[in-house]
């Protein structure tokens, strides 16, 4: 409890640090940029690493989150902060009637279920272009705005985004340790068990869908009115597996591996646009380095090699 | 239900199972079973392999519906409800191989096996309100109890997938009590248990049973077997072969044939 609130501090202090240090615009939106990503990424972990039900169609939340703002800013003229609460509504709403089918699934199926699922979305914002401006995508979504402070300048956004990642690991943490998160595991461990104690299941599985599809839907709220324009590309079946991979690659049920993940993903492609043609490679290449060496993510990897350590120091 | 149906039932035995039936596909698991089953009591449950033991079990505790017959439990009937309600109104249960939360430790099992007795949900968690952190400690405490109890609260932080296969199933017993059952089903839980730990075993049912829990209990070990139960059902290709004591039961002629191997 004491040990968590430490680490948020020093979390909040780096934050505050690496936004005051940094003048390079383009570090504070790439910075930005992985801010969103740790949310997708959070919201899939708890999906995924903690109740173990995998979804192969996340970046439609995201979608979802992102075409909402912009359709209602930009053609209601509705303020952004109220079209927020509408995209997390909407996300939550589709979330419902798409879980209650597609979570009776397991395993692969369930993946086939979401992958479809994402699909389907993806297919909508492409050629539904009256709403959506079809595959060339929307243009001109405002910046967000509180009075009179302007969240335009990236520093602004920068902290905007990574203050809502900090509150949401909180929640998350707090969600993990309680009731409701030992379900969740326990669901992961053994959905037969998880039954005889009295678990209601389906609710359960249910209820961290929707929270993940929101906070996916808060992550493309984010990204529509940073980049002020987006695309169906942006929220296709690479992205889902994007995000597949950012928890995979991070450490599934760990908070800190999202962050980790999403960092690596989103800063990978730039480090290696030096190998130009080759980049694809490489890339490949180190994710699947990493799966081999550490299959249970970089944050378990990490830890290991940590105690691993401790204990060959602590011998004689 | 009317009235005077559900006066009839009352003051009646604890579970009731009304000529129940199963089929699987071609194979009659259970045909036409009818047996009480008494507060307070522990009553065993034998037969040979494959007489439809298990197959019971996951017809009270909700897995199966009946094809036919009914399950009675504290004066409702509760064929074809939800696993997760009926462990609400106070059936437990302990699995034939053994299902621990492996990834967790000893005492978030036990939390785990609290679950119907506390309802905080998401919002209570992320607000963490000052009646969930109580509900919080209240179900950590209980959960040490039961630890205690159960006599393995030195190993409460433990990781359950790493313990001894006799301390995982004591371990499953203790989250099947962490729910405040009325009713305890275990499926052979000395199964893969060495003499000593079967005979603490014995002890520990006969101490819930005296907590006032009714166990009814599924046991290829004859000796613990006639040495706890107090009645005995025994069971044989889905048939009902005899019920009493289990003196009445070892001197049951049908029994000695079908089920012990001795011809009569
Ligand atoms: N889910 C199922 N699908 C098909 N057949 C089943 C299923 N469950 C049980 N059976 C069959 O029903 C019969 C009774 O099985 P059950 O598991 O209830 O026996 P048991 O008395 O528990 O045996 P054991 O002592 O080996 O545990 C067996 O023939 C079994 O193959
Ligand atoms: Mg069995």
């Amino acid at each position: 409890m004491t040990q968590d609130r430490i680490i948020y501090g020093i979390f909040f202090l780096v934050i505050t640090a690496i936004g005051f240090a940094v003048e390079n615009h383009y570090y504070l939106q790439l910075l930005t940029i992985i801010g969103i990503n740790t949310l997708l990424a959070l919201g899939l972990n708890m999906l995924m690493g903690y109740a173990g039900q995998i979804s192969l169609g996340h970046a439609a939340f995201y979608g979802i989150g992102a075409y909402t703002t912009a359709i209602l800013t930009v053609h209601y003229n509705i303020n952004p902060w109220m079209s927020l609460p509408c995209a997390l509504f909407l996300a939550v709403l589709v979330a419902v009637i798409v879980g209650l089918p597609t979570l009776k699934l397991t395993g692969y199926y369930l993946g086939m279920g979401t992958l479809g699922f994402g699909m389907i979305v993806h297919i909508l914002f492409r050629e539904w272009s009256s709403l959506t401006g079809g595959a060339s995508g929307f243009v001109g979504i405002p910046p967000l705005e509180i009075g009179p402070i302007s969240f335009f300048p990236a520093r602004n956004y920068f902290y905007l985004v990574w203050f809502t990642v900090l509150i949401s690991f909180v929640f998350c943490k707090r969600l993990i340790k309680s009731r409701m998160g030992r379900a969740l595991r326990a669901i992961h461990d053994s959905e037969n068990a998880a039954k005889a104690v009295g678990i209601n299941t389906r609710n359960m599985k249910l209820e961290i869908f929707v929270f993940s599809a929101a906070l996916s839907a808060l992550s493309g709220f984010f990204y529509a009115h940073m980049v002020s324009f987006i695309s169906p590309e942006s929220f296709s079946f690479l992205v889902s597996v994007k995000i597949v991979t950012m928890v995979v690659i991070g450490g599934m049920a760990s908070i800190w591996g999202s962050l980790l993940g999403a960092s690596l993903l989103t800063m990978l492609p730039e480090w290696l646009h030096s190998f130009s043609d080759f980049e694809m490679v490489v890339y490949g290449l180190i994710l699947m380095l990493v799966m081999i060496i550490t299959p249970q993510g970089l944050t378990r990897g990490i830890l290991d090699i940590y105690e691993r350590s401790r204990t060959t120091k602590n011998k004689p | 239900m009317s009235d005077r149906e559900q006066q009839k039932i009352n003051h009646n035995p604890l579970l009731k199972i009304e000529s129940v039936s199963k089929t699987f596909g071609g194979v009659q698991a259970l045909r036409n079973i009818s047996f009480d089953l008494h507060s307070g009591l522990i009553q065993g449950l034998i037969g040979p392999n494959g007489a439809g033991k298990t197959t019971l079990f996951n017809l009270i505790t909700g897995i199966y519906k009946p094809d036919d017959g009914r399950i009675i439990f504290d004066n409702q009937h509760i064929q074809g409800r939800q696993v997760h309600e009926l462990v609400r109104i106070g059936i437990a249960r302990t699995f034939q191989n053994v299902e621990i939360f492996g990834s967790m430790n000893v005492i978030e099992n036990v939390m785990v096996g609290r679950h119907v007795r506390s309802k905080c949900g998401f919002w209570g968690a992320v607000t963490r309100v000052p009646w969930m952190v109580r509900e919080e400690k209240n179900t950590f405490d209980n959960a040490m109890e039961i630890l205690s109890f159960v006599g393995i609260e030195e190993l409460a932080y433990r990781k359950s997938s790493e313990l001894p296969f006799g301390w995982q199933r004591l371990l499953e017993i203790a989250r099947a009590l962490a729910s405040n059952p009325k009713l305890l089903l275990l499926d052979e839980p000395a199964a893969g248990l060495n003499a000593t730990e079967t005979r603490q075993l014995g002890h520990l049912l006969k101490k819930i049973c005296a907590t006032g829990i009714t166990l009814l209990l599924v046991e290829h070990d004859m000796s613990l077997t006639m040495e706890i139960c107090d009645r005995i059902v025994v069971l044989d290709q889905g048939k009902k072969l005899a019920e009493g004591t289990p003196k009445e039961v070892q001197s049951d002629a049908a029994v000695m044939a079908a089920y012990l191997g001795v011809e009569g």
